[in-house]
């Protein structure tokens, strides 16, 4: 059992004895009380949907508690503050009230103004009531003392106040009303993805501004080294050439058969976020996702099948490297030898020349927890020249996509340095 | 509880759903005919066969093999390939210092069964992945070749 699986376990077992506790009360309150278990249920679920936790832990941290860092290129380094309700260094003295500006409108108690990093441009789309339930979820989590270390801001961002000009360009004025011209289905689902879900965070552009592009919208972005990939309807950048049963699987799993595996930024998505919610929800947000508007972008999707594959060894350094160090798990073949999250048939990081992502995973391995456990993909360390990499890379988009790759030694220096490619 | 087909037996575990299957086989079970080597699937010397194909059970999680028949080194008693890969493993003395055999064999064992007349090429592909740090790799292909065709 992995750590933050025990930890999260630990976390559902509180809530379980604090409903059990809480129906043993007096039967005056019963019926109450019975309503505020239900508020909790709801709140857990929409907290994994909004996926708050993977971004308010730091790594190998007491979940909930803050602390991780996000380096902004240009801006500074902001640090997930604690959200668990201990009353010094967590929200234990928050009111809804102030609990909700927080999480919709980016304004904390003291008219703190928060960084967009925190997604309240998207939250903003959530109703209060859903907020709500999710404070309520909070607020039986085990306090955590855990004061968050000071944001290393540049100046002008680091005067907040500046923040307020650009909530007024880029903040939305209020939660998702259904569009009753579309189903029960796509209303949910577009909830999902543009509210409590925030893909847009990750898969659309930003503006000049760092707000979310809507003339681009998710057609794909860089975002902490790695390309969040183009996730619109076009066929050939994009999502398009899915089915609905693969996308469904990959959003749930973190892994499409002749898409390959989620990893790095989209594991723990899946990880943490994604793979609790139920199959309605998933198929709701298929449907929303299906009717985006499609947007070409520069990379695209390389559709070759296995029947495809060019037979027999191959005797160049990233091939010899490939059936020692790759093949045991992926075979040669590339179809996987036992488990299905190792079959690599069709990853996007396979058809990108520049092996951004290939080169990322490489080089920080990846974790991705399913029914069965956490499937992990070791990261290649020290042993590996910097060169080994780019030419394990190379070998892999010829090999598995038919085109030539243009990695570098450089651009395996630059993933292992945590440095944006050049 | 999960339920583990070992070797023709059915076996109730209690343990987490995460667990390789090596651990399950080596601690639970009390079968150390498969070895630890890497850990990782890199190097082959944990290979027993599931549903009668190889894998790696250092990194096979427990819970994705409950129900589907597995086969390890201990089970190849009475298995006609499998007595005749370690016979001719004995008739040349494929074996140096032993530690990666049990998963050489079971890889041989595999690749017999799915292809009785395996060529060179075939024989190198089925091993790739199987890591023998004493080098017996000459004799492991000769081994094979002489166990072919019995199936």
């Amino acid at each position: 059992m992995s750590a933050p699986a025990e930890s999260r376990r630990r976390v559902l077992r509180r809530t379980v004895c604090l409903s059990l506790a809480v129906a043993a009360l007096g039967t005056g309150t019963r019926g109450a009380r019975a309503a505020d278990a239900d508020l909790v249920a709801r709140g857990a679920y929409l907290e994994r949907a909004a996926d708050c936790e993977v971004c308010h832990t730091r790594p190998g941290g007491a979940p909930f508690a803050g602390g991780r860092a996000f380096v902004l290129p240009g801006i500074g380094t902001i640090y997930s503050p604690n959200i668990t309700p201990d009353r010094e260094t967590g929200i234990g003295t928050y009111s809804d009230a102030q609990f909700v500006s927080a999480v919709r409108a980016g304004v904390a108690p003291g008219w703190k103004h928060l960084y967009p990093v925190m997604p309240y441009a998207s939250y903003a789309r959530m109703t209060v009531d859903d907020v709500r339930a999710i404070r309520a979820y909070l607020d039986t989590l085990h306090p955590v003392h855990a004061p968050a270390p000071a944001n290393a801001v540049r100046f002008p961002y680091s005067f907040r106040p500046v923040m307020i000009a650009w909530n007024l360009m880029n903040l939305p004025s209020a939660a998702l009303a259904d569009d009753p011209g579309q189903s029960a289905d796509w209303n949910r689902g577009r909830y999902l993805v543009e509210a409590a879900g925030h893909c847009a965070e990750c898969h659309s552009p930003r503006n000049i501004m760092q707000a979310t592009s809507s003339a681009h919208s998710y057609a794909g972005a860089v975002t902490d080294g790695w390309r969040a990939y183009n996730i619109s309807p076009d066929p050939d950048s994009g999502i398009g050439a899915w089915s609905d049963t693969q996308l469904a699987a990959y959003l749930s799993r973190g892994h499409a058969g002749g898409h390959g595996t989620a990893a790095g930024p989209m594991a723990d998505v899946v990880s943490h976020s994604l793979r609790y919610l139920t199959a309605r929800d998933i198929s709701a947000m298929v449907t929303y996702l299906r009717t985006l508007p499609a947007r070409r972008s520069d990379e695209t999707v390389a559709n070759i099948t296995p029947d495809a594959l060019a037979t027999g060894p191959n005797d160049s350094n990233g091939g010899r490297l490939f059936a020692a160090a790759c093949a045991g798990c992926h075979l040669t073949t590339g179809q996987g030898r036992q488990v299905e999250v190792a079959d690599l048939w069709g990853a996007r990081s396979l058809g990108e020349t520049q092996g951004r992502n290939l080169m990322k995973l490489m080089v920080e391995g990846s974790r991705l927890d399913t029914a069965q456990g956490a499937m992990t993909m070791p990261a290649f360390g020290p042993e590996y020249r910097d060169q080994d990499l780019a030419d394990i890379a190379n070998y892999a988009i010829g090999h598995f996509s038919h085109r030539i790759g243009h990695v570098t030694a450089r651009d395996a220096a630059s993933a292992r340095g945590g440095e944006p490619p050049s | 509880m999960l339920t583990l087909q070992v070797n023709g037996v059915a076996h109730q575990v209690d343990v987490p759903d995460d667990m390789p299957l090596l651990w399950v086989l080596r601690d639970v079970l009390g079968m150390p005919g498969t070895k630890f080597g890497c850990g990782i699937a890199e190097c082959g010397a944990c290979t027993v066969h599931v549903d009668g194909k190889p894998v790696r059970s250092c990194s096979l999680p427990a819970s994705l093999v409950a129900g589907r028949p597995v086969t390890t080194i201990e089970g190849l008693a009475g298995d006609l390939v499998g007595e005749s890969v370690q016979q001719a493993w004995m008739d040349i003395d494929v074996v140096q210092c032993g530690y990666c055999q049990t998963g050489q064999i079971m890889s041989a064992v595999a690749l017999l069964k799915a292809n009785p007349h395996p060529t060179d090429e075939d024989i190198d592909q089925a091993m790739s992945g199987n890591i023998c740090r004493c080098g017996t790799y000459r004799r492991i292909r000769a081994a094979i070749r002489n166990a072919a065709g019995v199936a």
